[in-house]
C-alpha cells in the first residue's frame, strides 16, 4: 500500500502555529549574526546618507539669504563645492548602503535556505506523506522572499526613515517653532488619509488577486479539459462561465484602479497644500507682520524644501508595517518547519552488516497511521540469492514491506535484520547501499541519461556505466537521441517512455551492485517488444541477488523461487506458482482474477 | 522577436479603437494635470518675489497678494489632484476593459480550436499566453501608455514654462538630462534583464527543491542526500549571486537619478546665482527652476523602465497574435439539418488518416514536441483504408497494440479530427454534414483519460446536458455502476470531486465518465479503452451492466484487453492502422491469427 499522500492536511497552512515574536527574532538573529559586520557597515552608510540629504536644503537656505539676497560674494564658490560634496556623499551613501544591506540579507537567506533543505532531508518520510510538496517548496522560495523583503526594505530602512524625520523636525523647530507646528500639522492629515485610502486599496488588491488566480485556475482547467468540453458540445456554457469570471475580474480591477489613482495624487496634493500653509504662516513673519521675530526668505524656502522631502519617508513608513507583518508570517512558517522533529540520528557506532544478503522480518508490526496497522506480526526470511515474489490485493502492504526494509519508515514493533544486523543499528546510508530499490515510477534527475544510470556511484567511469546499460539493451533506445547516453533527461524524464525509464532504473542497479534488491514491478502498458526487453533485463538484474519483487506480471511470478502471498497484514501462503494454484487458496483466487 | 510588428497588431488596434475616445479624453486630463502640477513651483517663485518686493517697498498689500497666491496654490493642488486621479482612472481603467475584451476573444478562439491543436500543445504553453502575455499587454495599454503620454506632455509643457521664465537657465538646467537618460535607459535594461534572470533562477531553485522532495524516496533509497544537497546549494548560491548583481544595478540607478536632480539644481545655481546678484534675474524665477527640474527628473529616471515594458508588451502581443492566428479547422456544415440520426447505423468507407509532421502544421513557436505523441517529428500514417459497417444497435470491439490507431479511429468517428480521405455515414448522412448539436448528443464518447472538472459529481455527470433532473442523473449513475460508491462519498452526488477528480479513485472517475456519456442517451456510444483504469473484476461488472444499454445503441468498444471485447457482435483487429482481422470472438479464435495470439498471451500468460 502506498501511503496516503497529503490527505487531511489541506488547511494546515491557515492553522500554522504562531511562534512567539521574541523567539522568532532570536532565530532570525541567529542567522544574521555571522553577517553582522556588513549590517553595521550598511547602517553607518545609511546615517551618512541621511546627513547628506538633510544638509542640502540648509545650504540652499544659506545661498538664498547670504548670497542671492545679500551682496556678499566671497565664499559662494565654497558653498557650491559643499553642495556638490553633499550630493556625492549622498550618492555614495545610498549606493553603499543598498549594496551592504543586500549582501548581508542575501547571505543570511542563503544560510537559511540551506538549513531548510538540510532539515527537510532529515525529516521522516511520514512528514512528506502529510505535507504536499508544493507547500514545502513555498517555504524555501516565497516565504524566504518575504523575509528578504524584511531585510532589504524593512527594519534597517525604518531606522533610517525615523532618524531622517526626527532630525528634520528638530531642524524645523529650531528654525521657527510656530511655523514648524503649522507646517507639521499636515503630517497627521497625510498619514490618516494615506492609511485610509491604502486600506481600501489593499482590500481591492487582495480581491483582485483572488479573482485573478481563480480565473486562471478555471482557465487552466478548461484548457486541460477542452477535449471533454468540445466532445459534449459545451462551448457556449464554458464561454459563459469564463465571461462571468472575466467580468468579475474586470470589476475588481476597476475598483483597485480607483484607489490606486487616488493614492497616486494624494501625496503631491498634500505636499503642495503644505507649501501654501508655509507661505501663509511664514509670509507674515517674513513681512514682519508678527512683530517681534523676522523670518528670512531663505528659511521660508528651507521649510518648503524640508517638508517636501519628509513625505517620502512618511509614505515608506506607512508601508513598512505590511512588510513587517508579512515577514513575521513567513518567519512563523519557516521556523515552524525547522522545529519539526527530525528522524532519529544514526547510532554513534553503527553495526556493520556483511554477508550474502539474508533478509529477515521478525514479527514486524507497522501502520502509516498507528491506529490502522498495515502489517502485524509479519514474518519472512529470504535466503541469500533467493528470488521472492510478493503478491496480494491492492492495499495488502506489499510496498510497505519494501519501504520498511530500506527504513524509509520506522517499524512499530518487531525487527528487521540484514545478514543478522538489526537495520536500526545500522547507518541508514550503509543500509541503502546494500539494498537497491527500484520503484514503479522511476525518478529521473536533471542531467544526462548516463548520469542517471550511475546515480548511486557517481565515480563510475563512462565505459563501465555504458557497459551496464548495453547489457540491458539500452543501446537501441539511446540511438534515437543525437547525444546518445549524454542526452539530457527532460523534466521528469518526459523524453523517455515508461519502458525506457524502467530500463534506466535497472541499469542503475547494475551499476550500484547492491546485495539485495527491492523492486516494485511497473504496471504500465508497454508494447510486446519492450515487454520482452524488460523481462530479460529484470532477469539479469536479479541474477545472483537476494530479491524481493512486487510482481505484477505472470512471467515474473512464475520465475520466482518462492511466492509470498500477503493479506491481512501477514503472510498468507508461500510456495511456487503451480503448487499454490493447486492448493486453491488466496493465491488461486488472485490468479483467477488476473 | 522584433517589437515593432507586435505594436502593429491589428487585434490590439481593433480593441483599442473601440475605446479611442476614452484614451483621447484621458490624454486631455493628463495635459491639465501636468500644467497644474507645474503651476505650483511657478506660484512659489511668484510668492518669494512678492515677499522680496514687499520687504523692500514696505507696501501693505504684499501680504494680501501672498495670501491670494497661496490660495491659488491650494486650488492648483486640488484641481491637479483631481485631474491626475481622473487621468489614471480613465487610462488605466480603459486598459483593464481592453484586456477584458482581449481575454474574451482569446477564450472564444480557444473553444473553437480543434483537438489536434491541444494534442500538439501543452496546457502550459497555452496558459502562458493567456496569463503572462495578457498581463504584459495590460501593462502596454495601461501604465506604459499613461507614462509615455505623461512624460511627453511633461517635457513639452515643462520646457515651455522654463523657456518662458529664462531660456539660458533652461539650457543649463536640462543639460545633464540627455546623459542621464542614456544612462538610465541602459541601466533599466540591465535591471530588467537581471531581474528576469533572478526570477528564472528562483524558478530553478524551486524546481530543484521540487525535484528533491518529489524524489525523496529515491534519494534516500540510493543514499544520495549529500550530493543532492550540494546541487541545491549550488542553485541557491547562483541565486544569491544574481540577487547581488541586481542590487548592484539598482544601487547605481536610483541614487544616480537623485544625483541628477541635485546636479541640475547646482548648475542652475552656479549660473543663476550671479545673475540674481547682478539683478538680471528675480530670485523667485531661480527658485522656480529648482521646482521644475525636480518634477522633470522623475520621469527621466523611469523612462528606461517604461521603454522596456513597452518592448515586453509588444513581444507579448506578437505571441497572442500567433495564438489567434491558429486556424479553426473543424467547422459546422452550413445548412445542416437536425434529426438526421435515427438508429445509429454506422458506415465507414476507406478511412485514411495521417498525422502530419508537427513542424509542417501551424503551431505556436514555443510548442514543445512530445515524444509520446504520434507524428511528433516525422508524421505518421495512423489509419489506412479502414472500412466497416455497423448496423444500428450492434456492438463493435476494436483491439490492437499501442499505436495501432484505435484512439484515432474513435476521434475520427466523433469528428475530433479533420477527415481528409474516406467517409463516415451515420444513418446515411455524412458525419461532416451533421449539425454540431445533434452530433454531440447522438455520438457520445468516453475518452481514455476520464477528465472531470472540479465541480460536483452531479454537475460532471450532467456535463453534456446541464440542468438535467436528479432522476436522469441518478439513472446514468446507476447504469455506470457508480451508485454503490455514492454512500462512501461525503456528500453523495453533491461531492466536489476536486481538481481533475482527485477525490475519486481511478475506477470511480472512469465510471463517472461513462455516466456522463450515458446521460445523453446517444444513438452511438464510443468507449475508448475506458476500462483500462479499473481492475478486471470491476471491468467485468461494468461491462455486464452496460450490456442492456449496448443492446439499444450502436457501441464501439476499444480495448487493450482482449477479454473486454469478447462478447461484442463483431471485432476488428487493428495493426499499424490497418484492419488485419475481423469477425466474431470464436471465429477469430479459431482462425489462430493475431487475435488468437493476443487472447492466449493475455488470458493464459504465455509470454
Amino acid at each position: 500500500m502506498t501511503p496516503p499522500a497529503g490527505h487531511g492536511s489541506r488547511d494546515q497552512d491557515s492553522t500554522a502555529r504562531r511562534l512567539p515574536r521574541g523567539y522568532l527574532l532570536a532565530q532570525i538573529w541567529r542567522f544574521v549574526r555571522p553577517h553582522q559586520r556588513l549590517l553595521w557597515f550598511g547602517l553607518a552608510l545609511l546615517f551618512l546618507n541621511v546627513g547628506a540629504r538633510l544638509g542640502q536644503p540648509w545650504l540652499m537656505k544659506t545661498a538664498i539669504d547670504d548670497f542671492l539676497l545679500d551682496e556678499e560674494q566671497t565664499g559662494f564658490v565654497w558653498l557650491l563645492v559643499g553642495y556638490l560634496g553633499l550630493a556625492v556623499v549622498e550618492w555614495l551613501g545610498r549606493r553603499g548602503q543598498l549594496l551592504a544591506l543586500e549582501r548581508a540579507g542575501q547571505s543570511t537567506l542563503l544560510d537559511l535556505r540551506i538549513e531548510v533543505f538540510r532539515h527537510l532531508q532529515r525529516l521522516p518520510m511520514r512528514f512528506f506523506d502529510r505535507t504536499p510538496v508544493g507547500r514545502l517548496v513555498g517555504r524555501a522560495t516565497t516565504d524566504i522572499e518575504a523575509l528578504q523583503e524584511l531585510f532589504s526594505s524593512g527594519l534597517v530602512t525604518v531606522l533610517g526613515d525615523i532618524v531622517f524625520l526626527a532630525v528634520a523636525v528638530g531642524i524645523l523647530v529650531s528654525l521657527d517653532l510656530e511655523l514648524a507646528l503649522a507646517s507639521l500639522a499636515s503630517v497627521p492629515v497625510f498619514l490618516a488619509a494615506t492609511i485610509f485610502v491604502r486600506r481600501f486599496a489593499r482590500k481591492a488588491y487582495t480581491e483582485l488577486r483572488t479573482r485573478l488566480s481563480q480565473m486562471n485556475a478555471d482557465l487552466h482547467e478548461q484548457v486541460s479539459g477542452m477535449e471533454v468540453v468540445q466532445l459534449f458540445g459545451q462551448e457556449e456554457q464554458s464561454a459563459h462561465r469564463f465571461s462571468d469570471s472575466n467580468q468579475g475580474l474586470r470589476s475588481a480591477q476597476l475598483r483597485s484602479v480607483r484607489w490606486e489613482s487616488v493614492l497616486s495624487a494624494l501625496t503631491e496634493m498634500i505636499a503642495s497644500i503644505t507649501t501654501a500653509v508655509v507661505l501663509w504662516v511664514g509670509g507674515r513673519s517674513v513681512l514682519g507682520l508678527d512683530g517681534d521675530e523676522v523670518l528670512s526668505i531663505g528659511t521660508l524656502y528651507a521649510f518648503v524644501d524640508y517638508m517636501r522631502q519628509m513625505f517620502v519617508p512618511l509614505t515608506d513608513l506607512s508601508l513598512r508595517y505590511t512588510v513587517f507583518q508579512n515577514g513575521m508570517i513567513a518567519g512563523d512558517r519557516i521556523f515552524g518547519l525547522l522545529k519539526e522533529e527530525p528522524e532519529s540520528p544514526d547510532p554513534a557506532e553503527p553495526a556493520v552488516s556483511e554477508g550474502a544478503g539474508v533478509v529477515e522480518f521478525d514479527a514486524v508490526g507497522f501502520g502509516y497511521d498507528p491506529s490502522r496497522p498495515v502489517l502485524s506480526g509479519f514474518n519472512l526470511r529470504v535466503a541469500p540469492g533467493e528470488r521472492v515474489a510478493l503478491v496480494g490485493a491492492t492495499g495488502a502492504g506489499k510496498s510497505t514491506v519494501l519501504n520498511l526494509l530500506t527504513r524509509l519508515y520506522e517499524i512499530d514493533s518487531g525487527a528487521i535484520r540484514l545478514d543478522g544486523a538489526d537495520i536500526r543499528e545500522m547507518a541508514r546510508q550503509d543500509l541503502r547501499r546494500r539494498v537497491g530499490v527500484v520503484t514503479q515510477d522511476v525518478f529521473l534527475f536533471s542531467g544526462s541519461i548516463l548520469d542517471n544510470i550511475r546515480l548511486a556511484r557517481p565515480d563510475t567511469s563512462d565505459e563501465e556505466a555504458i557497459r551496464a546499460a548495453e547489457e540491458l539493451g539500452l543501446g537501441e533506445i539511446v540511438k534515437r537521441f543525437p547525444n546518445g547516453y549524454y542526452e539530457p533527461v527532460a523534466e521528469r524524464g518526459r523524453n523517455l517512455s515508461a519502458g525506457e525509464r524502467q530500463l534506466i532504473a535497472f541499469a542503475r542497479v547494475l551499476v550500484a551492485q547492491p546485495d539485495v534488491i527491492a523492486l516494485d514491478e511497473a504496471t504500465s502498458n508497454v508494447d510486446a517488444e519492450t515487454e520482452s526487453i524488460l523481462q530479460r533485463a529484470l532477469h539479469r538484474v536479479m541474477a545472483n541477488r537476494t530479491s524481493l519483487v512486487i510482481a505484477h506480471r505472470l512471467a515474473t511470478v512464475r520465475e520466482a523461487d518462492r511466492i509470498v502471498v500477503i493479506g491481512g497484514g501477514e503472510v498468507l501462503e508461500t510456495g511456487r506458482h503451480e503448487d499454490l494454484v493447486q492448493a486453491g487458496g488466496a493465491y488461486a483466487e488472485l490468479d483467477r482474477l488476473r | 522577436m522584433s517589437s515593432g510588428s507586435g505594436l502593429r497588431s491589428p487585434l490590439l488596434w481593433r480593441l483599442c479603437a473601440r475605446r479611442r475616445g476614452v484614451y483621447a479624453f484621458g490624454a486631455l486630463l493628463v495635459i491639465a494635470a501636468v500644467a497644474l502640477r507645474l503651476t505650483v513651483p511657478t506660484l512659489l517663485g511668484e510668492a518669494i518675489d512678492e515677499l522680496r518686493s514687499g520687504l523692500s517697498s514696505r507696501s501693505d498689500n504684499a501680504y494680501d497678494d501672498l495670501v491670494a497666491i497661496a490660495w491659488g496654490m491650494v486650488g492648483a493642488a486640488a484641481l491637479g489632484a483631481l485631474f491626475r486621479t481622473g487621468s489614471r482612472l480613465t487610462i488605466l481603467g480603459n486598459s483593464r476593459r481592453v484586456v477584458h475584451d482581449l481575454r474574451e476573444e482569446l477564450f472564444a478562439h480557444l473553444l473553437r480550436l480543434p483537438p489536434s491543436f491541444y494534442v500538439r500543445h501543452r496546457t502550459g504553453t497555452v496558459m502562458s499566453r493567456c496569463v503572462n502575455d495578457v498581463q504584459n499587454v495590460q501593462g502596454l495599454t495601461g501604465p506604459v501608455f499613461l507614462y509615455l503620454v505623461e512624460t511627453t506632455i511633461l517635457y513639452v509643457v515643462g520646457l515651455t514654462f522654463m523657456l518662458w521664465t529664462n531660456p539660458l537657465l533652461t539650457v543649463v538646467g536640462v543639460a545633464p538630462f540627455p546623459v542621464f537618460l542614456w544612462f538610465a535607459r541602459r541601466l533599466a535594461a540591465r535591471v530588467q534583464h537581471v531581474s528576469r534572470e533572478l526570477q528564472s533562477q528562483l524558478g530553478s531553485v524551486s524546481a530543484k527543491l521540487d525535484e528533491s522532495l518529489t524524489g525523496q524516496r529515491v534519494i534516500r533509497g540510493l543514499a544520495l542526500e549529500d550530493r543532492d544537497r550540494a546541487a541545491f546549494e549550488e542553485e541557491a548560491r547562483i541565486y544569491r549571486a544574481r540577487a547581488l548583481e541586481l542590487a548592484n544595478a539598482r544601487s547605481l540607478l536610483t541614487p544616480s537619478m537623485v544625483f541628477l536632480g541635485g546636479l541640475s539644481s547646482l548648475l542652475v545655481l552656479i549660473v543663476g546665482g550671479p545673475m540674481v546678484s547682478r539683478g538680471e534675474l528675480e530670485v523667485g524665477d531661480l527658485l522656480k527652476f529648482f521646482g521644475y527640474l525636480a518634477i522633470l527628473a522623475g520621469p527621466t529616471g523611469t523612462l528606461g523602465f517604461v521603454l522596456s515594458s513597452m518592448q515586453r508588451g509588444a513581444a507579448a502581443l506578437e505571441r497572442i497574435d500567433e495564438l489567434m492566428a491558429m486556424p479553426v479547422t473543424i467547422r459546422e456544415a452550413e445548412g445542416a439539418e437536425a434529426d438526421r440520426v435515427k438508429g445509429g447505423r454506422l458506415e465507414v468507407r476507406g478511412l485514411d488518416f495521417a498525422f502530419p509532421p508537427i513542424r509542417s502544421v501551424p503551431h505556436l513557436s514555443d510548442a514543445e514536441v512530445d515524444v509520446d505523441h504520434p507524428g511528433a517529428e516525422h508524421g505518421r500514417e495512423v489509419l489506412r483504408d479502414v472500412s466497416f459497417t455497423l448496423e444500428a444497435g450492434q456492438t463493435l470491439g476494436v483491439v490492437g497494440a499501442t499505436g495501432a490507431g484505435k484512439t484515432t479511429l474513435i476521434r475520427a468517428l466523433s469528428r475530433q479530427l479533420e477527415i481528409e480521405r474516406g467517409q463516415v455515414f451515420v444513418d446515411g448522412t455524412d458525419l461532416c454534414d451533421l449539425a454540431f448539436e445533434e452530433l454531440r448528443q447522438q455520438v457520445a464518447v468516453v475518452p481514455q483519460d476520464a477528465f472531470l472538472f472540479s465541480r460536483t459529481l452531479a454537475e460532471n455527470v450532467a456535463f453534456g446536458a446541464p440542468g438535467s433532473s436528479t432522476e436522469v442523473v441518478n439513472e446514468a449513475v446507476r447504469i455506470a455502476h457508480l451508485s454503490q460508491d455514492l454512500d462512501a462519498l461525503p456528500h453523495g452526488l453533491e461531492t466536489l470531486v476536486g481538481e481533475r477528480g482527485v477525490q475519486l479513485s481511478g475506477g470511480q472517475r472512469q465510471r463517472a465518465s461513462i455516466a456522463r456519456a450515458v446521460l445523453l442517451e446517444p444513438a452511438i456510444l464510443l468507449l475508448d479503452d475506458a476500462l483500462s483504469a479499473v481492475d478486471n473484476e470491476t471491468a467485468d461488472r461494468i461491462l455486464l451492466a452496460l450490456e442492456p444499454l449496448m443492446k439499444d445503441r450502436t457501441t464501439i468498444l476499444v480495448a487493450h484487453r482482449v477479454r473486454t471485447v469478447a462478447r461484442a457482435d463483431h471485432i476488428l483487429v487493428l495493426d499499424d492502422g490497418r484492419v488485419v482481422e475481423s469477425g466474431g470472438h470464436s471465429e477469430l479464435l479459431k482462425r489462430g491469427g493475431t487475435y488468437a495470439a493476443m487472447w492466449h498471451k493475455q488470458e493464459e500468460g504465455v509470454a
